[in-house]
């Protein structure tokens, strides 16, 4: 059946069962790859992406429940804080969402790939609570449908990374 | 007209003749005859590029950039992207930022193989030298070019001079075919790869200006930004999804497949080969259903050859089989330990037990096999050695290597777990492909990736420690149990009946895959003048008794072995100083005249806030609902680096939570290659450390692993993180560059253990040390099950 969505600002037209999770609709039909295949079980946050800006679990997202609602993945965030932020034009291709410039910084990730999640949650929080303490950081990270799980043990770098984050996104104000 | 001039045991051959640009290709020869066939068997397959070209470790571009390559994979080290750069960049004399590219891992386009770990021990050595060697050719052509004697020539940022005239190293290789081989030795499909021999000149370490320094990662950005190509994004055209109905257990057979409705999955295929069973369908989500409702349907014989995890640690001591592979010794065994114990004023006897634990990367292994109607094989595929992967896939098919090419893309890290050449899924991909005839996307699910992937091995040790009257240790011996950690096989070949590396056995046909059990964790005690260290090793568990031969296979994980014998040897010394009155770090500083451990030692014990005073702490307790705290220490000697490790725990008795709340740690690897990366991956260790510790093991039954998800298998997550400190000590007059990425993790295991042991005044001689165990510890006082 034919789904529309509205992926990273634009609308997208699917032709999936309404039953397949989000996560296979966005890799395989609209070739995004930021959020990954982790667990399939809702566990551990690989693929995480923004609904109506908030933190979704896509690996367990029927597609029929997300029809007309405003998804971003990863590879919309720049956009996303262009427009928050009415930059246009070159200026706005040239940008990277703080978040993405403080993941760089503060050199988070080892292998990466837990990563997508990493910054969509911070990107969920930061938008809500725009100078989160350490403690209101581990909370955005360990509560919600599981914990956020990283093997190579990045996470004192993102709690750095999210406090770099925001204060990239203060000075911007 | 070739003129060839040697170079330190290189050959530089050039021809006056260019079509377009111009590069410096480096190649390589074999030493040995024997090796000599093997090598022109896999460098002149159709296909591989160009031999010359295929087999290069750089080119050097008109424009004064360069590419490196290297068959060594990066999996989130930063090592191949940074630390590499950093060596050859100094070895060439060039800026960082002039290699502009790096290749990595791909079969067809990158010269040395070998496993992925040790990267600066091991691969980064071949890099270097392939740098020096490359360095003297430019040198000899520049000599030649400006007319001076090859001391006259002065270099600077890839560019040489000599009496007022300059050139670049792109002008100097633009308008000529070049060609320098280097002599290299080793099987290139072999675990260990090819290995750069001779001694060319190496740039003296006190006139380094590139290594030491931080650099960022140069592959961040692709993956913060979703611009890199990921293994889970490989699609080729006609491809089919897949996923494989697992055996019911590790020894299960195959009854009767499972057959599709195709009313309801009108495109889906069930593929069998031997107790092999896959589906496949045009997309994922019809893939992953029908493979579920096939699994439903699948009938396997039953089989119960496991002990279970609750009874592991007695099934090893009274039935597993240690006779038939010979006793491994260490070899700063010296003395005679057993008459030392004797006559010892005190002695201390223990014995301490480790779970299995999974490597649990965050992705489940995924691999694209495309089999071409030509006979040649692609594999797409994350891997740790693909070179080896390339000869595994060639034996599975009976085919030549020269046909198979594997190519690397960055993917989920798993710490050792494809060392030997296999993550996972890549021959289940490879037997599917052939069977229909299209690419194949073999995506484990989580399930499959806990259940089916191996594990770091279980074990334990036996620990007798003596000493006297002023506390100086006497006698030490342990032995240590542990089955085989080395299982290579590639698992769907095994499941479908084809052909495979052997089994772990006591006379294997390579010293690493074999069932003994040898000494990796070094004796830095040097003052102990009697030391028996022996290793017990056996046949994987459930693997000879599994008409599948399946059973618990293993595999090193992240710092291998060594954490096995390191935390027995660290906790019980931490347990005797306690027995002993005196300071477990003061104890260890007694042990020793060993000057870069009694650094590392001094330095943690400065840096972590440690109270010198004998263990237990004076307000230990083993009961109540208020918190008690402990501090603990470990030291280790691994790969060249020296490091020492503090633990502050606190415990709740009443029930049973251990919280890490300092984790410090003192680290000399001689020289220090990239100071940033460095600290990074030691953060990261230990963080894996504290999870292995405090959480993970893996539970099995009689027949299968029951650890299917993160629910059954939990790892640390960020609501755990202690606050971290690491010292750097660097040590440049070593001369050698010590590991960075393993070791953090195992010295948490027994800085943990030690500090709950100083919390509560109990010692906890098994992980993980989970509230149940922790309990029973604590209400028997006994440390073992």
């Amino acid at each position: 059946m034919a789904i529309a969505l509205i992926v990273n600002g634009t609308r997208r037209e699917v032709q999936a069962p309404g039953d397949t999770p989000l996560l296979y609709v966005l890799r395989a039909d609209l070739e995004l790859s930021g959020p990954q295949f982790g667990c399939g079980l809702s566990q551990c946050g690989a693929c995480s992406v923004l609904v109506d800006g908030k933190e979704a679990r896509s690996c367990v997202l029927p597609l029929s429940t997300v029809a007309g609602k405003q998804i971003t993945t990863l590879e919309g965030l720049p956009d996303r804080w262009a427009k928050q932020k009415g930059l246009s034009g070159a200026a706005a291709s040239q940008t990277l969402h703080p978040v993405q410039q403080a993941w760089i910084d503060e050199q988070v990730p080892m292998c990466g790939f837990c990563q997508n999640g990493m910054m969509i949650t911070a990107v969920a929080l930061l938008e809500q609570t725009p100078s989160p303490s350490v403690e209101q950081i581990k909370t955005a990270y360990t509560s919600g449908p599981s914990p956020h799980l990283c093997r190579c043990g990045t996470y004192s770098a993102i709690v750095e990374a999210v406090q770099k984050a925001s204060s990239l996104m203060a000075k911007a104000r | 007209m070739a003129r060839t001039t040697s170079i330190h045991g290189a050959t530089l051959t050039r021809r006056q003749f260019v079509k377009t640009g111009g590069t410096l290709v480096v190649g390589f020869a074999l030493v040995g005859e024997r090796l000599l066939a093997r090598a022109v068997e896999t460098a002149t397959g159709k296909n591989s590029l160009d031999a010359a070209l295929s087999n290069s470790w750089f080119e050097i571009h008109a424009d004064n950039t360069i590419l490196m390559r290297t068959g060594k994979v990066d999996f989130g080290q930063s090592t191949a992207h940074t630390a590499y750069k950093q060596l050859v960049a100094e070895e060439l004399n060039v800026a960082y930022e002039a290699i502009t590219s790096v290749v990595m891992g791909d079969t067809d386009r990158t010269p040395d193989g070998g496993f992925s770990a040790g990267f600066l021990e091991y691969g980064g050595q071949n890099i270097r030298k392939a740098a020096a060697y490359t360095y003297q050719a430019l040198l000899d052509l520049a000599a030649t070019r400006l007319r001076v004697d090859k001391s006259q020539l002065k270099v600077e940022n890839g560019v040489v001079s000599a009496g007022g005239n300059r050139v670049t190293y792109g002008e100097l290789v633009r308008g000529q075919q070049l060609k320098l081989t280097i002599p290299v030795q080793g099987d290139l499909t072999s675990m260990f790869g090819l290995t750069v021999t001779g001694n060319p000149p190496l740039k003296p370490t006190s006139q380094y200006t590139i290594i030491g320094k931080s650099f960022a990662n140069t592959v961040t950005p692709s993956k913060v930004t979703a611009k890199e190509q990921w293994v889970t994004d490989v699609r080729l055209p006609n491809m089919l999804h897949a996923r494989v109905v697992h055996p019911k257990t590790l020894g299960s057979t195959l009854v009767s497949a499972g057959t599709i409705d195709k009313a309801k999955f009108a495109n889906a295929q069930v593929v069998v080969k031997g107790n092999l069973v896959g589906v496949v369908a045009p997309t994922e989500w019809e893939a992953i259903k029908a493979s579920q409702a096939v699994a439903a349907d699948t009938k396997w014989t039953e089989w119960k050859g496991l002990p279970g995890h609750t009874r592991l640690h007695t099934w090893l001591r009274e039935k597993a089989d240690w006779k038939s592979t010979q006793v491994s010794k260490s070899d700063k065994n010296k003395g005679d330990a057993g008459a030392a114990l004797q006559s010892a004023a005190t002695t201390f006897t223990a014995s301490y037990e480790l779970p299995y634990m999974k490597h649990a990367p965050i992705g489940p292994t995924v691999a694209v096999g495309d089999v071409r109607p030509d006979g040649t094989v692609f594999v797409h595929t994350h891997n740790q050695n693909p070179q080896a992967l390339r000869g595994q896939i060639a034996m599975m098919l009976g085919t030549s290597v020269d046909n198979v090419v594997v190519r690397i893309y960055s993917g989920p890290g798993h710490y050792g777990r494809s060392n030997g050449g296999n993550a996972g899924a890549e021959d289940e991909a490879v037997i599917l492909s052939k069977a229909v005839g299209r690419p194949v996307r073999v995506q484990w699910m989580r399930p499959d990736d806990l259940m089916w992937s191996t594990q770091s091995p279980a074990a334990y040790s036996n620990i007798r420690i003596g000493w006297d009257m002023d506390g100086r240790i006497t006698a030490y011996d342990a032995e240590h149990y542990m089955p085989a950690m080395q299982d290579d096989r590639l698992v769907g070949a095994v499941i479908a009946g084809l052909p495979t590396s052997p089994p772990p056995a006591p006379e294997p046909p390579l010293p690493i895959g074999s069932t003994l059990n040898t000494i990796q964790d070094p004796w830095i005690y040097t003052h102990v003048a009697n030391v028996a260290e022996a290793g017990y090793g056996t046949f994987q568990v459930g693997q000879k008794e599994s008409p599948l031969a399946v059973g618990l296979r293993d595999h090193s994980m992240r710092t291998p072995g060594q954490l096995q014998q390191n935390y027995p040897r660290e906790l019980a010394l931490s347990e005797a100083a306690a027995r002993a009155g005196i300071d477990p770090i003061e104890f260890r500083l007694r042990q020793t005249d060993d000057q870069r451990l009694i650094g590392v030692l001094k330095a943690v014990r400065e840096a972590s806030g440690w109270q010198t005073r004998t263990a237990p702490s004076p307000a230990a307790s083993a009961a109540g609902s208020g918190a008690v705290t402990g501090q603990g220490v470990s030291a280790m000697l691994r790969s060249g680096t020296y490091w020492a490790c503090v633990c502050h725990v606190s415990v709740v008795p009443g029930t049973g939570k251990v919280r890490v709340d300092k984790y410090t740690i003192a680290v000399d690897p001689g020289i220090v290659v990239n100071p940033l990366q460095l600290k990074r991956q030691i953060e990261g260790g230990a963080l894996m450390g504290l999870s292995h510790a405090l959480y993970e093991e893996v539970t099995f039954d009689e027949g299968a692993v029951t650890s299917r998800d993160w629910r059954s298998y939990p790892i640390l997550t960020m609501a755990d993180i202690p606050e971290i400190k690491v010292v750097i000590l660097p040590h440049p007059e070593v001369g050698s560059y010590g590991g960075g990425s393993e070791a953090a993790n195992a010295l948490a295991v027994s800085a943990i253990a030690a500090a709950f042991f100083d919390a509560t005044g109990k010692p906890a001689r098994r992980l993980p040390l989970k509230a149940e165990y922790v309990q029973t510890v604590l209400n028997s006082g006994s440390g073992t099950r």
